[in-house]
């Protein structure tokens, strides 16, 4: 027996062992699943069972239609109020994974005499999906690691803010079921390669289909595993596991995810899938070389490698370039772009620029989102370089690409969020297996029993290398043997390699307690956070605002869903409204009304058109309205109430747009004041001073502020008293805390007169007097 | 039961007395405006237009009541301001805007005009016509008469305007004329005769000189010539007439039976008899009574068109009578078209009558090779008519996911690959299990297969 820091039990069998912890490992997932589960729940809490955000309302309004009407009419669904009048065929141009669940889910629990509200499950398909998170980042960190490391990274990765920013109840988004296809896709991946089961890969194939169908973050996982399979080619890792694994999921993934409408052809003709076609084929030849390398002697063999490598190397790129410029194969598009160079999307594409989940991201946001992952991350990695296996190489693979793309993008965060609990795992456990391991090392002189036992079993190797998975898969059962104490045989194989033979290590209780002391304040100070972010930061539904009264109670604010029920109940069903695309989606699924664009940016032009009548005067705006048949005019303002997310701070990026398409008609420097600056108060440009939007916005602003001067909270600028006037469009309906203001745009004037015109003789003010067209020249004398 | 009877009986005399006195297709109550000195001047227009079966309400230009407009509400189908001279036309609620919003709500208006200034010259510019200065009526000393030159025998000619409906005698007239402005709306019905013009009297204190004054303080706007109209109809784009007239006079008893200078009887009362049967709806009214559109050879209306359907869309357009008192189909207009269109017309097709079938028209095309949402549109607007206007939205949408041709010939070198493939993986796995049955050496596919 070694000497211990501490007693442990030496009288039980290995079985009770292994039970204990087969129950308490269930025990904890399905505490760690409760967790998840309760924390995304804030939402609820706060506010109410409602649908966040923008493209929620999306999903959540399809979602009906397929519960409605049956998976065939949802396919066959075009949408002839979405983007009116081009309309949009939904069918084609969705992922339809999200609602295909969330049908599949009602229809079975209507089966089972239990009839729940479809807007509940989908308010709570995302808490319920993070459970799953949590059990498929268990496992994959399991086959990193072990079972201890998985309990932590699915801890993490069940209350990590990073992932709750996008899966809160009621954030009903592609990305709730994402990210578990995504890390149980890896987990079969990584399975398929250690066992080279095609079985595996064809599961594997099989989730990564349902992400296809899912989230078009799917490119993803189409680029990261041909990127593993590429480098472990590259160290000279090829198997024939590898190349099982790989085959089963590339064949069976692909022609599988080509089933989905809106992908169709694209694994075959888009660049971003051409990574996983060319290592497909790269594995053939390197598989065949194998193959002709058994049969041929060496030297020829090094002749016959050095020139097909060349040629085949020589006809891919050069067969690549040629379907690129033959227009077979479609170019890179902005998104991709914008990935490398983050300055591209502002310049050429404003449209992608003006998302706010497409900024960079900015540093505080990592602490906000990981905490203390983001210092442990790193150490994981290390830790995976040590060891190495080709798992591991995943994983430093997934650390190095998400992390690049987690700071190009604010959206991006979400993808580096599993590999960081993963890794932070991996580092936390590794401290933690030293740390709570009772092994005392030894003093030179003690030669104690298990000593002599395990070196004899291989364990001697300090340093792992690529050999060293078989000697650790062979050690397990031998310390299980070897050692006396149950317990510490699971210490010990637990921290194989690092055992017994050194002479450095812990001493004392002291010293574990010091440490494991701070790792337990670290984790619960973790849990705080996390918390705290959660019900504070990612819980606003924002189509529901909140704000704090005098005396601390919470005052809800309810203007969007005021304004959106009133044009529910006030306008024709068939008026159409038109507002910036930011708010398409929850007119259609809350107002129940067409609208020209939405949140589903797919029209560049349509929704240039819209900021060109946003940002043209009345005069130049009104032909655009009524060729689009537009009724009511929705703008967003939050200068009352200090509500930042408005129209009028959005107007530039309506200005940008429309100039991208019209740069003759408007030009974003027109919307400056002279010194540059961008402002609303009297030294606003005449252009921007004219403009539909100002005039919408600020339309009898100032008469609420009766003699004071009247202020605009947003920007903090006082506001021209001079009355705005408005000749084409009627205020209908301003909402309680004005942010939400609607108009309705008027009809052509029966007498043929241009409204302005129309509206200064209404209004009694004299015209001016006209004369007849002269139709001969007068005689000069 | 005897009740039920009796209110039919009731309804059904009601709808014959109606039947046969109104003319117009929009009411017939019609107030009148006039100073109650003067009332009698009109004894026979007013009369003449009680003889068609119209119900005329009394105002004086003095009073208040009855009032125009009530709640929004129109009380009368048509009105005729009869007292042009009064400064405020004749009531507190008659004003330009209220005159404007009369004809919003489809109230039919005649508007006589004077040569004194009042409120309505700045409410005809409104209508895109232009009035002459105060104190300048129309002025001709053509032919040679004993009469005043302000009192002109203007003849009509025959088709001059959609309005008149047959030949009419020259009519007397007397009163101001007006420029047209270049507004589609405007409905010329009489214009004024070649050598007037527009000035004030030279009997009456005017020059020579004072002619050139007026010439100058207008640029060239010398009001003169055959462009200028004396009787002027406006349709609005809502569907209201409003007539303006020239001057009031023409519609007295004496101008309405004044003999012209070569002694015969003058077309007064026939002018106005068309005037008002224009303004009041009675004639040159169309109406869509209903569209209907369909997939060639079936019946069933739909909401969704395929893209490259081939659709009907047919039009039933009637026409009203006055004589008759009723709508009756009409097969007559040759020029109606049809678009389809997506912001912009996709297809723009003539619309034709259908042969046999009165009213109806018909035409059947292929629907574009777009998907959107499409409207089936009927503008069809001639100077006169009453405009129609019809638009219908449906969605054209791409095949359903069966709707695609199942087997494509051009298909056939994937068909033969497929097939081919499928063949040659049979033949293989079975040449290869029948293989290893006869072939010993297992241990080297084993070691492969690992």
């Amino acid at each position: 027996m070694p000497s211990l820091a501490y007693p442990v039990p030496t009288d039980l069998s290995p079985t009770t062992v292994k039970n204990a912890t087969s129950f308490l490992k269930i025990v904890a997932l399905a505490l760690i699943s409760g967790a998840a589960i309760a924390s995304r729940l804030f939402a609820v809490i706060n506010f109410e069972s409602i649908i966040h955000e923008f493209d929620p309302w999306f999903n959540y309004r399809a979602t009906k239609v397929l519960a409605a009407k049956g998976f065939y009419e949802f396919w066959n669904w075009f949408d002839p109020t979405a983007w009116y009048p081009l309309g949009r065929v939904v069918g084609g141009t969705v992922y339809p994974g999200l609602m295909a669940t969330s049908g599949v889910i009602y229809n079975v629990l209507r089966a089972l005499n239990l009839p729940v509200d479809i807007r509940n499950i989908c308010v709570l398909l995302a808490p319920g999906f993070s459970a799953l998170t949590a059990w498929a980042t268990y496992l994959f960190t399991t086959e990193m690691k072990n079972e201890s490391a998985g309990l932590l990274a699915a801890a993490f990765i069940g209350i990590v803010p990073g992932y709750i920013s996008r899966s809160v109840a009621g954030s009903y988004d592609n990305e709730a079921i994402a990210i578990f296809l995504l890390m149980f896709t890896f987990y079969c991946w990584i399975k398929a390669l250690k066992t080279g089961s095609a079985l595996y890969g064809t599961v594997a194939a099989v989730f990564y289909f349902y992400m296809v169908a899912a989230w078009g973050g799917y490119v993803f996982i189409t680029n990261m595993i041909p990127l593993h399979a590429l480098v472990l080619m590259l160290m000279g890792r090829f198997s024939h596991r590898l190349y099982v694994a790989y085959c089963s999921w590339y064949v069976v993934g692909t022609l599988s995810s080509m089933q989905v409408p809106f992908v169709g052809f694209q694994p075959v003709s888009t660049s971003e899938h051409m990574g996983a076609l060319g290592v497909f084929g790269l594995l053939q030849i390197v598989a065949f070389t194998d193959l002709v390398k058994s049969h041929v002697s060496s030297q020829n063999f090094q002749k016959l490698l050095r020139v097909s490598l060349v040629a085949a190397g020589i006809l891919g790129a050069s067969a690549f370039a040629f379907l690129t410029y033959a227009g077979k194969i479609a170019p890179w598009t902005g998104r991709f772009y914008s990935l490398w160079d983050t300055g591209y999307a502002k310049k050429y594409i404003p449209i992608i620029a003006s998302v706010s989940e497409h900024q960079p991201t900015a540093w505080p946001s990592f602490f906000m989102d990981l905490q203390m992952l983001i210092f442990i991350f790193p150490a994981g990695v290390i830790l995976c370089f040590k060891e190495l296996r080709d798992e591991h190489l995943f994983v430093i693979i997934y650390a190095v690409m998400a992390s690049y793309f987690a700071g190009v993008m604010v959206r991006l965060m979400l993808t580096l969020t599993p590999v960081v609990c993963v890794a932070s795992a991996i580092a936390f456990s590794s401290l933690l297996d030293v740390y709570v391991n009772p092994i005392e090392p030894d003093v030179p002189a003690e030669e104690a029993p298990a000593v002599e036992a395990v070196p004899a079993n291989g364990v001697t190797e300090t340093t792992t290398t690529t050999g060293g998975k078989k000697s650790k898969k062979a050690d397990k059962p031998a310390a299980v043997q070897a050692s006396g104490s149950a317990l510490s045989s699971l210490f010990a194989a637990k921290s194989p390699g690092k055992g017994s033979k050194r002479t450095t290590g812990i001493f004392g209780l002291d010293s574990r307690g010091v440490v494991l002391l701070n790792a337990i304040w670290m984790l619960a100070y973790f849990v705080f956070h996390c918390t705290w972010v959660t019900s504070v930061a990612y819980s606003s539904p924002s189509v529901v605002l909140a704000s704090q009264n005098q005396d601390g109670s919470q005052h809800i604010i309810d203007d969007f869903r005021e304004a959106y029920y009133w044009l529910r109940q006030n306008t024709a069903e068939d008026a159409v409204v038109m507002s910036w695309w930011d708010y398409g989606y929850q007119i259609a699924g809350m107002a129940d009304r067409p609208t020209l664009v939405d949140n589903n940016t797919w029209n560049n032009t349509h929704i240039a058109t819209v900021g060109k009548a946003m940002s043209s005067s009345e005069e130049k705006a009104y032909p655009i309205l009524r060729k689009h048949d537009v009724e009511y005019v929705l703008v967003i303002f939050g200068g009352l109430i200090g509500y930042s997310g408005d129209d009028i701070n959005k107007f530039l990026w309506m200005v940008r747009i429309a100039q991208g398409v019209w740069p003759d008609e408007i030009q974003e420097s027109n919307y400056f004041t002279p010194r540059g600056e961008y402002k609303i108060d009297e030294n606003a440009s005449k252009t921007m001073k004219e403009s539909l939007m100002y005039k919408m916005s600020y339309y009898r602003f100032a008469e609420v502020f009766g003699p004071q001067q009247a202020v605009d909270r947003v920007r903090q600028q006082p506001v021209p008293k001079t009355p705005i006037t408005l000749d084409y469009l009627d205020e209908a309906y301003t909402t309680e805390n004005w942010i939400v203001r609607i108009y309705q745009v008027k009809k052509e004037d029966s007498l043929g007169r241009d409204l302005k015109n129309a509206n200064a003789f209404a209004t009694g003010k004299k015209g001016k007097k006209s004369k007849p067209q002269p139709r001969r020249r007068a005689l000069v004398a | 039961m005897f009740s039920i009877r009796r209110f039919c009986l009731l309804a059904l005399s009601l709808a014959h007395v109606w039947s046969v006195t109104a003319k117009s297709s929009t009411g017939d109550s019609v107030l009148v405006v006039v100073d109650p000195k003067r009332q009698a001047q009109y004894s026979q227009f007013l009369d003449g237009l009680k003889d068609r079966g119209y119900d005329i309400t009394f105002r004086s230009s003095k009073a208040e009541k009855p009032l125009l407009i009530e709640d929004d509400v129109p009380n009368y189908a048509h009105v005729i301001l009869l007292a042009p001279e009064s400064k405020n036309l004749g009531g507190k609620d008659i004003t330009p805007q209220n005159i404007v919003e009369l004809l919003n709500l489809k109230t039919n208006v005649i508007v006589t005009l004077s040569p004194a200034q009042t409120s309505l010259s700045s409410l005809a510019s409104e209508f895109s016509l232009i009035l002459p200065p105060p104190a300048s009526p129309l002025i001709s000393y053509f032919p040679k008469r004993d009469e005043s030159p302000t009192l002109i025998p203007i003849s009509v000619p025959d088709k001059s305007s959609p309005v008149l409906t047959k030949h009419i005698a020259p009519v007397w007239f007397s009163g101001i004329p007006q420029a047209l402005g270049n507004s589609p709306l405007i409905v010329p019905i009489l214009k004024a005769p070649a050598e007037s013009f527009a000035g004030e009297l030279l009997t009456q204190g005017g020059s020579a000189e004072s002619l050139v004054d007026a010439a100058d303080k207008g640029g060239e706007g010398l009001w003169a010539g055959s462009s200028l109209g004396v009787v002027t109809g406006f349709q609005t784009a809502s569907g209201g007439r409003i007539t303006w007239l020239g001057g009031a006079d023409m519609l007295t008893d004496e101008l309405f039976q004044k003999s012209l200078p070569d002694g015969s009887k003058p077309g007064n009362a026939d002018l106005a008899r068309d005037i008002t049967a224009w303004t009041f709806q009675e004639e040159l009214v169309l109406r869509i009574d209903q569209v209907n559109h369909h997939i060639v050879n079936t019946t069933i209306s739909k909401e969704l068109y395929t893209i490259n359907d081939n659709i009907v869309f047919s039009a039933d357009i009637s026409k009203w009578n006055p004589s008759e008192n009723k709508w009756e189909a009409c097969s007559g207009l040759k020029d109606l078209q049809l678009e389809f269109t997506m912001l912009d017309p996709f297809i723009r097709t003539a619309l034709p009558p259908v042969p046999g079938s009165p009213g109806k028209y018909s035409v059947s095309f292929r629907a574009p090779d777009r998907h959107g949402v499409f409207k089936f549109v009927i503008d069809y607007k001639r100077r006169g008519w009453s405009f129609l206007h019809s638009s219908t939205t449906v969605a054209v949408v791409p095949p359903r996911h069966d709707g695609y041709p199942r087997f494509l010939s051009a298909a056939w070198p994937y068909y033969a690959g497929a097939i081919s493939t499928s063949i040659a993986f049979f033949l293989f796995s079975a040449l290869w299990l029948a293989g290893d049955a006869r072939d010993s050496r297992k241990g080297q596919k084993g070691a492969k297969a690992q």
